[in-house]
């Protein structure tokens, strides 16, 4: 059963009443017992707009969460601050136990993060990078390990500068695992990326989940989300919309797609972020 | 792949230390790399100080000042080095991590257990390494070209220098926590190092500065340095003031970049 939080607006939630979704009021968290990932009444405000409004969200342990929302739903937000990233206004985030801030030490330790916007030294070689990130770890993955997982064996001696879109990125996930991370964040992991290099990503994130990994994903493409994700949690305005399984959503909208389902929920069209 | 343990972290794990001493020369390295890879990079640390000494030694490699020594020797070599030291501890060296904030390298680096102070240290390193090689080319030069007389008190020199150096990028590191842009850093490093230099006796003597002003230059690094190097060279007793004005400078911009750093 997806389970559907209260709308900004009253049409949505007409059209919600009118798909069968449960309302907010009687959603209860997923049964995850000592989750690895533990958001309490999130609230991020940007002057006087509010970002992000009293999200909660658990994550279980070895489970692929999936956050959706269109462009300004406050996805990056969000993950920022379970990041550490960024400070709520209230709220708190626990990650495998550690609060974000109090622990940083810990939580990097831990966490795994691949940024949308974050950048590499373009000068450096793919070799460099992965030694410069595998010292700042005291037991790192090997480097032919990374390389191998992310399939950017022939490109070691390449500099970022020089890599396609699709080899950054998943360089950018490579270096997001070196520290052996219990918990992994990843943004916009295949925004921009060709099909090929697309497919290629997804076959590196199974291979995380095999190991049991916790991973959550911040995406755009309905076909990755429903193909990694164990669970989605719909974001819009800042708030949970919508809760379940890629099933549950389908099913619950009455629809043959996610796409759809995310339509139907919040009124969009998803805008592809290049 | 290993599997990964999903447990709590444990009490080790919580007491977490940050990336070490060979992490830090693992860095350094790469900086450097990427100064050598980026030749236009060296113009500033390499041209700066051959075009200051080889415009000026002409004229003050033969007028002595006693002691056997020149006006090129105690005058224009340790005001060469400070507009080198604060001209890429001040100006330089903090676009370079401006540039790293704005294109999002730092917030990468932030996400992993590296600190601020191993960012800015590793870069105050390679600058200062860059600034070294570029004083000892120009002083090669300038000796091998017009003669050159090595400082009376070598090692006090030499001290001075480091401690002149390290001050200078003290108060660069405050720029490079707080300039949002390559841009801003300049603008901001331009001011200080054209203000600590006016103040220093860069554009003339100190006379010709209004006294309270001129006190001001003789605290801030640049004409502290001055001071105590050109004292180091002519053989003179180094006063404490510059030398705790030095220390002061180095103090403040070491607190001040921590606390102001940011990684956006």
């Amino acid at each position: 059963m997806v389970m559907v939080h209260r709308s900004r607006s009253d049409d949505l939630g007409q059209a919600r009443t009118g798909l069968g979704l449960r309302s907010v009021e009687t959603m209860t968290p997923p049964s995850t017992e000592n989750p690895a990932v533990h958001v309490q009444q999130l609230t991020k405000r940007y002057g006087h707009r509010t970002v992000v409004d009293g999200i909660s969200l658990s994550i279980a342990r070895g489970e692929t969460l999936g956050i959706l929302g269109t462009n300004g739903a406050g996805k990056t937000t969000t993950v920022e601050m379970i990041a550490g990233l960024r400070r709520p206004d209230s709220g708190s985030v626990s990650v495998l136990g550690l609060d974000v801030h109090r622990d940083r030490g810990a939580l990097r330790q831990v966490l795994g993060v691949q940024l949308q916007d974050a950048e590499l030294h373009e000068a450096l070689t793919v070799s460099e990078l992965l030694a410069l990130y595998r010292s700042f770890y005291p037991s790192p993955r090997p480097a032919e390990e990374l390389l191998d997982l992310v399939e950017l064996e022939d490109q070691r001696a390449t500099r970022f500068g020089k890599l396609s879109g699709g080899q950054q990125q998943r360089l950018s996930v490579a270096l997001a695992l070196v520290g052996r991370p219990r918990v992994v964040i990843l943004d916009e992991l295949t925004t921009g990326l060709d099909p090929a290099a697309r497919r290629r990503m997804w076959r590196t994130i199974e291979r995380l989940k095999a190991d049991g990994v916790t991973i959550l994903l911040v995406s755009h493409a309905m076909e990755e989300v429903q193909r990694l994700c164990d669970r989605i949690v719909l974001l819009d305005a800042g708030r949970v919309l919508a809760a379940g399984t890629p099933a549950e959503f389908v099913e619950g909208a009455g629809t043959t797609t996610l796409d759809e389902a995310f339509v139907q929920l919040t009124g969009h069209e998803m805008e592809i972020a290049e | 792949m290993t599997a990964a343990a999903d447990t709590a972290p444990t009490a080790a794990a919580s007491r977490a230390r940050h990336p070490g001493l060979r992490s830090f020369l693992v860095m350094v390295v790469s900086e450097f790399k990427m100064v050598l890879r980026d030749t236009a990079g060296m113009v500033t640390p390499i041209g700066l100080p051959m075009l200051i000494l080889l415009t000026s030694a002409g004229s003050t490699a033969d007028v002595d000042v006693g002691g056997g020594l020149t006006a090129l020797d105690v005058f224009v070599i340790p005001l060469m080095i400070m507009m080198v030291l604060s001209m890429i501890g001040v100006l330089n060296m903090p676009s370079f991590l401006a540039y790293y904030r704005r294109t999002g390298i730092l917030k990468r680096l932030s996400v992993t257990p590296v600190s601020p102070v191993m960012v800015l240290a590793a870069q105050v390193v390679v600058s200062i390494l860059q600034s070294a090689i570029g004083i000892a080319v120009a002083l090669g030069v300038t000796a091998a070209v017009f003669g050159l007389n090595p400082p009376t008190h070598l090692a006090l020199a030499l001290g001075v220098l480091a401690l002149s150096a390290a001050s200078m990028y003290s108060l660069g590191m405050i720029v490079a926590s707080i300039s949002p842009t390559p841009n801003s850093a300049v603008a901001i490093g331009l001011i200080g190092f054209l203000g600590m230099g006016a103040l220093g006796g860069m554009f003339g003597g100190r006379d010709a500065l209004p006294e309270p002003i001129a006190v001001i230059g003789d605290h801030l690094p640049f004409g502290a340095g001055v001071q105590a190097l050109q004292q180091a060279w002519a053989g003179a007793p180094i006063e404490a003031a510059p030398i705790l004005s030095l220390l002061a400078a180095l103090v403040i911009g070491v607190v001040v970049s921590a606390v102001l750093f940011r990684w956006e």
